[in-house]
């Protein structure tokens, strides 16, 4: 059976890419080009869907215990996906446990905002 | 390929990074079965896995007189490479730098942070090392030392999501995410405040959370 990738990205040439997986999402292999949207696959089975942003950003959070019960194994936490327009940010915080949403609508101030790798940016229209 | 970490402690000189001298340190390859011991007096190099009574002749003493740093963490090798089973980790709580390594092979989204919580549901830390509730008063006490020593004072007190270090020597407004592969170092230490009324063996569960893209 085929497995549906994380997310599947429209270009604006009208190209198309699909990411990986939650445990090797290929964020970073998608090619430098304008995204015109892109179709999220969330926990639960259903879709979600970002257009019209300048940038896009997504990553995945895990824990990895060093003793205790579940020591060794990479623990999949949250799936973070960020729309930014102008000053403002959409973030998804996507729990990987519950598969509950939290929607964060804030700005370039924020913690987590300013915390991130530069490189992870890609660039929408 | 998504950002993987691999954790060793030194286990012969604390003053020497992994990159120059792998062979101080051991790899911690099966993390089910190790784990880290933190006793007064348990004897390194030991041939055969500490018993329960070996733990409690061994244990540490609350003074009631000054506050108490354990003295020893050994690990655990179950695998007991060259026939022992303890290790002592050299530099543990000391102004060392090269003690605690984690081994990172690609860029990360954010600075790895290291934590700690009761048990592996990262939920709760109401234990008495790691404050009773209160992350500040957590007795386990982390630096990173990624970039230089440590020091001698009072490291971070770790406990919960808001009591954690940094691993990579960032802060709030200057973060140091990974760019590549990199190796990023800690020491830690427990400290038992002076007096303190309730004696316990715990456990308690170490994380490293960290992101990829």
């Amino acid at each position: 059976m085929n497995q549906i990738p994380l997310f599947n990205i429209f270009f604006n040439d009208g190209s198309n890419y699909q990411g990986g997986t939650l445990e090797q999402p290929k964020w970073l292999d998608i090619p430098d080009k304008p995204i015109r949207s892109i179709f999220y696959s969330l926990p639960l089975g259903d879709f979600l869907t970002l257009i019209g942003y300048e940038k896009y950003y997504h990553f995945v959070e895990v824990c990895k215990d060093l003793n205790g019960d579940r020591s060794g194994q990479v623990q999949l936490e949250f799936a973070y996906l960020i729309g930014k327009k102008g000053n403002d940010y959409r973030i998804y915080k996507i729990s990987l446990r519950t598969g509950q949403i939290q929607i964060i609508d804030t700005d370039k101030d924020n913690e987590m905002i300013k915390q991130l790798n530069p490189i992870g940016w890609k660039k929408g229209i | 390929m998504a950002t993987a970490m691999t954790f060793l402690i030194n286990y012969v000189n604390a003053n020497v990074a992994y990159v120059t001298t792998p062979a101080d340190y051991i790899l911690l390859d099966d993390l089910t079965n190790d784990y880290l011991i933190w006793s007064a007096t348990l004897a390194d190099l030991l041939t055969h896995e500490p018993t329960t009574d070996e733990l409690n002749e061994n244990a540490t003493i609350i003074s009631d007189s000054a506050a108490t740093t354990i003295a020893k963490c050994l690990l655990m090798d179950y695998s007991h490479y060259g026939g022992y089973y303890t290790r002592l980790v050299k530099g543990m709580g000391e102004n060392k730098q090269y003690v605690f390594a984690f081994r990172f092979n690609g860029i990360t989204a954010t600075e790895p942070k290291l934590e700690a919580w009761d048990t592996s549901a990262h939920t709760t830390y109401l234990k008495h090392v790691l404050g009773a509730g209160t992350p500040a008063s957590s007795m386990l006490q982390a630096k990173c030392t990624t970039t230089s020593l440590p020091g001698t004072g009072d490291w971070t007190s770790i406990a919960g999501l808001s009591n954690y270090i940094r691993l990579n020597d960032g802060t709030d407004l200057d973060p140091h995410p990974l760019s590549g592969a990199k190796d990023l170092y800690c020491n830690l230490k427990i400290k038992i405040p002076v007096a303190y009324a309730t004696p316990a063996a715990e456990t308690f569960v170490l994380t490293v959370r960290y992101t990829y893209l």
